[in-house]
């Protein structure tokens, strides 16, 4: 079974999220901010990683920053996860490595579109 | 909802596009119908059913019609048959044609998400068919569907199902509004114009490439033989009909044969071998 960790400082969207992506087959983990995922990785890489932008003690850029300079860092699968939906964003966003991008408000089609387009389902 | 307002609406439905609602999806009807029927300030189909009834509107009905076909898009639904279609398909005609122009028809393209996929995956495979002149028609029954298309506005669930995030920022532009615009380019590849599949075709001109995908499958046998045979009318010798995964033409029509080139192709009857070998 494939791991997701699924890092955002929402209770509520960690939850709706890791039911849908618990429907898609992943073992999920869960971290509330950058820190905590950046943990996570060092202990075990997840194939995949459902990333918050705005968090507090590590924002999802600083923490898609730190991973991909780990060992074995490029290889989770990262799919931003932000209400940050403006060109610009995303854009930088892709430039710091990250896979695809989805914009808040999701769905479970959404999730599984995104995963789908990056070759994890 | 009375039996009596499901046997008017199915058989509007019928009249008007051709399509089956098996009385198993009635269902659908009230799915489909409630946003008009709200904004008409009918408290239920069956006053609705009533007011077509009493009140006979072609425009009205027209509308309702066009509201109990199924919507259902997304970019790049089935991505192989995109991909069949710009990587092997276009570039074959291309060779067969000398003035360098093609024309592809997206039949029954509800709102442009096939079309503009299509526009998009030319860009990228570039080559030659960057160079050729490929236009691409999209037509549906329902007019404010044709209209939405033809502006290219997406929102933000829209462009969420089957575009990549590249695409979405090498193609379309965030408005002020958080729908994304896709770009004056590919607009410009594509016309889009409102067609009724079981009216006469012949205005619409003939085509190197018919898609006609999730279209056929829902409806009775008799509007399916009838839009297949316009379709056929619209080919250009050795064009391809290319059907949505799982559709088949066996048993509809006799005029056209699976391809042996294209998975998912239906070329003109003893003409698949020749194709294949060309």
């Amino acid at each position: 079974m494939k791991r997701c960790l699924i890092v955002d400082d929402s209770r509520v969207v960690r939850k709706v999220a890791s039911r849908i992506v618990t429907d898609l087959k992943f073992d999920v983990i869960e971290a509330s901010d950058g820190a905590e995922a950046l943990d996570h990785c060092r202990n075990t890489m997840p194939d995949a990683v459902l990333l918050d932008w705005n968090m507090p003690v590590m924002n999802g850029l600083d923490f898609l920053r730190a991973l991909r300079r780990e060992a074995d860092g490029d290889k989770p699968v990262v799919v931003f996860c932000s209400t940050e939906n403006d060109a610009e964003h995303i854009g930088e966003a892709v430039r710091f490595g990250a896979n695809e991008f989805i914009m808040k408000p999701f769905d479970a089609d959404i999730i599984e579109s995104k995963f789908a387009e990056v070759g994890l389902i | 909802m009375l039996d009596e307002t499901f046997n008017e609406l199915s058989d509007l439905a019928l009249r008007h596009s051709g399509q089956l609602i098996p009385q198993s999806k009635s269902y659908l009807m009230e799915a489909r119908l409630g946003v008009i029927a709200r904004r008409e300030g009918f408290g239920s189909l069956d006053d609705l059913a009533h007011c077509l009834r009493e009140r006979p509107n072609p425009t009205f009905e027209a509308e309702v019609a066009a509201a109990l076909l199924s919507q259902d898009t997304r970019f790049f639904r089935e991505r192989e048959t995109i991909e069949t279609l710009t990587l092997s398909v276009l570039p074959a005609r291309l060779k067969q044609t000398s003035n360098g122009k093609l024309r592809v028809w997206c039949a029954g393209g509800a709102s442009g998400q096939e079309a503009y996929s299509i526009a998009m995956r030319i860009d990228e495979v570039g080559g030659a068919l960057k160079g050729a002149r490929i236009d691409i028609l999209s037509t549906d029954l329902c007019k404010g569907i044709t209209e939405r298309a033809r502006k290219g506005t997406f929102g933000h669930f829209e462009v969420q199902r089957g575009l990549s995030i590249q695409r979405l920022l090498n193609y379309f532009q965030r408005q002020e509004t958080g729908d994304w615009r896709i770009s004056d380019e590919m607009r410009s590849a594509i016309s889009f114009r409102q067609h009724n599949l079981i009216d006469d075709s012949s205005g619409l001109g003939k085509f190197d490439v018919i898609l006609c995908r999730h279209v056929l499958s829902g409806m009775d046998a008799v509007a399916r033989r009838d839009v297949v045979e316009r379709l056929v009318s619209q080919l250009l010798p050795g064009g391809v009909v290319m059907l949505g995964e799982g559709e088949t033409l066996a048993g509809i029509t006799n005029s056209l044969e699976p391809s042996m080139a294209y998975r998912g192709g239906w070329v003109v009857s003893g003409t698949a071998e020749r194709e294949a070998a060309a």
